[in-house]
C-alpha cells in the first residue's frame, strides 16, 4: 500500500565500501567494519569524524558506538539496528533514511561485518546443554534432526516442487539456473570469491548432495568480510563530489502469522513457499511508484538458490511456479531480469545482504563489472524467512 | 539408536510455554496448545492467542497421526549425535489447525508428500521425543 508520508528519493546513498572477501580475514569484525566504512566515506568525500549515525545488523558483533569510535566520530546522535540477520540490510538503510528525514542524524553509516567462515559459523548446533526455551522454540526442531539453514531450505524446496507439480529434476533445473547465473557474474568480478571458478550445468548437478534436494552449489559461501554504505539527504548529496544514488523506496514486511523464533518456526506458517517478501512487495513498489516490470536489474538475497527462486515470484518478477523454468540467460545481463550481478551470496560472498546493497548502487552509477546498460531502476532484497525487507534505487532527476 | 558416544541434542522440557508438550510425550501423547476462549490451536505454544487475543494455558491431546508435508534426506554431517544419512520429516497433525511437527528417521527414507504418518515415542536419556514414521498398512495406498 502506498504510504502517504513516504517521499521517494529524499535520501541517497553517497558512498559504498567493501573489504576483500575471504575464508580467513585474520582481522576482527571491528577492523573489517572500519575498513568498509572508511572506504565508503572516502568514496562519498565525507570526513569520518562527521558521521553522526550508525545502523548495524542485529547479529553483528560490532556495536554502533564501537564503529563510531573507530571512525573518530565527533558525536553519535543516532544508532539503530535491524534484522534478524539477512532480513536486515534494506531495512537498515531504511532506518538511516528515517533518522535523516526526522532530523535525528545527517550522515549515517550502514554496515555489516562478519568472520562468517573463520569465526562464528551459522547453523551449528550448540554443544552445551539442552536447546530451546524462552520462546526461541528450538526444542521443536534441533532434537529432531532439523539443525541447519540448509536442511530448512531443503524442506521448503521439496514442498515448492510438490505444490507446483514439478519433479525434483525440474526443480533442480531452476535452482541450477540461479546458481549458474550468479557464478557467471562472479567470473567477471575480480572481488568475487569464485572469480576464477566457472560452473556448467553438469558441474552444478555433479556437486555433492548435502540435504536433498539441495546440493553444495545451492548453498552460499561462508565468508569473512564487511560492506558499508553512507546515507545522507539527497539535498546534501548534490553538493558532494561523488555520484549519489537516491533511495526511491525501502520497505519491511512480515505478513500475517509470521511465527515467533528466528528461522525453523517459519516451517509452521500457513504457506512455506510464499514468504514475507510477498507482503513486502506491494509496499516497496508502491512507495517508489514503479512496478516489477520497470526494474532494470535486481540483487536478490540468495543464501540458498531456493531463497532467491521464491523471491523472484514473491516480488512479481515471475508468476507463481514459473521461476523453476528460468534459464541462466534470463538472469544474465541482456536477459529479462539481470540478477545478482556481482555474483551474489552464492558466488561473490556472503556479507548477509549488504554486498547486494553495494552492487545495487554500482548498477545505477554504471560501475558494475557486469553493468546493465542504462540501468536506472535497481532493486535489492534482503532475505526471508524471519521477515523481509527490500529497496529500490534510482537516479536523481 | 547406536549413538552411544556423543551427547544427544536434547530439548528444554520445563519451559513455561512448551514444557507440557514434552510432559505429554512422556505419557505417550501428542498435545498441542489450544486457546481456552476461541478454541484455536496455538502452535508454536504460547499463552497469547493470535486469533482472539485471550491468554490461556490449556492443552489438548490430538491423534498421533498426520500427513507428510515435506521432508529432506540429510547427507552432510553436522552434529555428531545425529549421524548421516538421516531423514527429517515435517508432518501436519490430523484434527488440528495445521499444526506441524518435525521428526527424524534413520537412513534415507522412501517417502511421498501427503502420505500417512504415525507418531512413536523415542526415549533418549530421561526425555521422550515424539517421532514420526510412515504407516505401513493398507490405508497407505489411499494417501
Ligand atoms: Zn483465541
Amino acid at each position: 500500500m502506498p504510504d502517504q508520508t513516504w517521499t521517494p528519493g529524499a535520501c541517497s546513498i553517497v558512498g559504498i565500501g567493501e573489504t576483500d572477501f575471504s575464508k580467513a580475514s585474520g582481522r576482527t569484525p571491528l577492523t573489517l567494519a572500519a575498513q568498509a566504512a572508511r572506504a565508503a566515506l572516502a568514496d562519498a568525500g565525507i570526513a569520518p569524524r562527521a558521521v553522526d549515525g550508525v545502523v548495524r545488523c542485529d547479529m553483528d558483533l560490532v556495536s554502533a558506538p564501537a564503529l563510531a569510535d573507530s571512525l573518530g566520530a565527533d558525536d553519535l546522535t543516532y544508532w539503530g539496528e535491524a534484522g534478524p540477520g539477512g532480513s536486515g540490510p534494506a531495512a537498515m538503510v531504511g532506518q538511516a533514511v528515517a533518522a535523516i528525514n526526522s532530523g535525528l542524524a545527517t550522515t549515517v553509516v550502514v554496515f555489516r561485518s562478519l568472520n562468517g567462515r573463520s569465526g562464528n559459523r551459522y547453523g551449528l548446533v550448540g554443544e552445551h546443554g539442552a536447546v530451546g526455551g524462552d520462546n526461541n522454540y528450538e526444542e521443536f526442531f534441533l532434537p529432531f534432526g532439523m539443525q541447519t539453514p540448509g536442511q530448512f531450505f531443503a524442506v521448503v524446496a521439496r514442498r515448492y516442487a510438490h505444490e507446483h507439480g514439478l519433479s525434483i529434476d525440474e526443480l533442480s533445473h531452476g535452482l541450477g539456473s540461479i546458481a549458474m547465473a550468479g557464478r557467471a557474474h562472479a567470473n567477471n568480478n575480480p572481488a568475487a570469491q569464485f572469480h576464477q571458478r566457472t560452473m556448467s550445468r553438469e558441474d552444478y548437478l555433479a556437486s555433492r548432495m548435502l540435504s536433498s534436494p539441495l546440493r553444495l552449489f545451492d548453498y552460499c559461501l561462508e565468508t569473512d568480510g564487511a560492506a558499508a554504505v553512507v546515507v545522507t539527504s539527497t539535498q546534501r548529496a548534490r553538493d558532494l563530489a561523488g555520484v549519489h544514488v537516491p533511495v526511491l523506496s525501502v520497505a519491511q514486511g512480515t505478513g500475517r502469522g509470521v511465527q515467533p523464533g528466528q528461522m525453523f518456526p517459519a516451517l509452521l506458517r500457513k504457506s512455506i513457499t510464499t514468504w514475507p517478501s510477498a507482503a513486502t512487495a506491494p509496499t516497496v513498489f508502491g512507495r517508489a511508484g514503479v512496478t516489477a516490470g520497470d526494474v532494470d536489474v535486481a540483487q536478490i538475497y540468495d543464501c540458498f538458490t531456493i531463497t532467491a527462486l521464491i523471491q523472484l515470484e514473491d516480488y512479481g518478477f515471475m508468476a507463481p511456479g514459473r521461476a523453476a523454468y528460468v534459464t541462466p540467460e534470463d538472469l544474465s545481463v541482456g536477459g529479462r531480469l539481470p540478477f545478482n550481478t556481482s555474483g551474489g551470496h552464492l558466488s561473490e560472498g556472503y556479507i548477509h545482504g549488504m554486498n547486494h546493497v553495494v552492487e545495487g548502487v554500482r548498477q545505477v552509477r554504471g560501475t558494475s563489472t557486469n553493468q546493465v546498460d542504462g540501468a536506472e531502476i535497481s532493486f535489492v532484497s534482503s532475505a526471508p524467512p524471519p521477515g523481509a525487507s527490500a529497496m529500490i534505487l534510482g537516479v536523481d532527476r | 539408536m547406536t549413538d552411544a558416544q556423543p551427547s544427544p541434542v536434547l530439548p528444554v522440557v520445563d519451559d513455561v510455554d512448551t514444557g507440557e508438550f514434552f510432559a505429554a510425550a512422556a505419557r505417550g501423547e501428542i498435545a498441542v496448545r489450544v486457546c481456552s476462549a476461541c478454541r484455536a490451536d496455538v502452535h508454536l505454544p504460547r499463552e497469547n492467542c493470535p486469533q482472539c487475543g485471550a491468554f490461556s494455558r490449556e492443552w489438548r491431546v490430538v491423534p498421533p497421526l498426520g500427513a507428510l508435508y515435506s521432508w529432506t534426506v540429510v547427507e552432510h554431517q553436522v552434529h555428531p549425535a545425529t549421524p548421516v544419512p538421516y531423514t527429517v520429516v515435517l508432518v501436519e497433525v490430523d484434527g488440528t489447525d495445521g499444526v506441524r511437527l518435525v521428526g527424524r528417521i534413520d537412513g534415507r527414507a522412501e517417502l511421498e508428500i501427503g502420505q500417512r504418518m504415525e507418531a512413536w515415542f523415542e526415549q533418549v536419556d530421561d526425555v521422550t521425543l515424539p517421532q514420526w514414521r510412515p504407516i505401513r498398512t493398507d490405508e497407505e495406498s489411499t494417501a
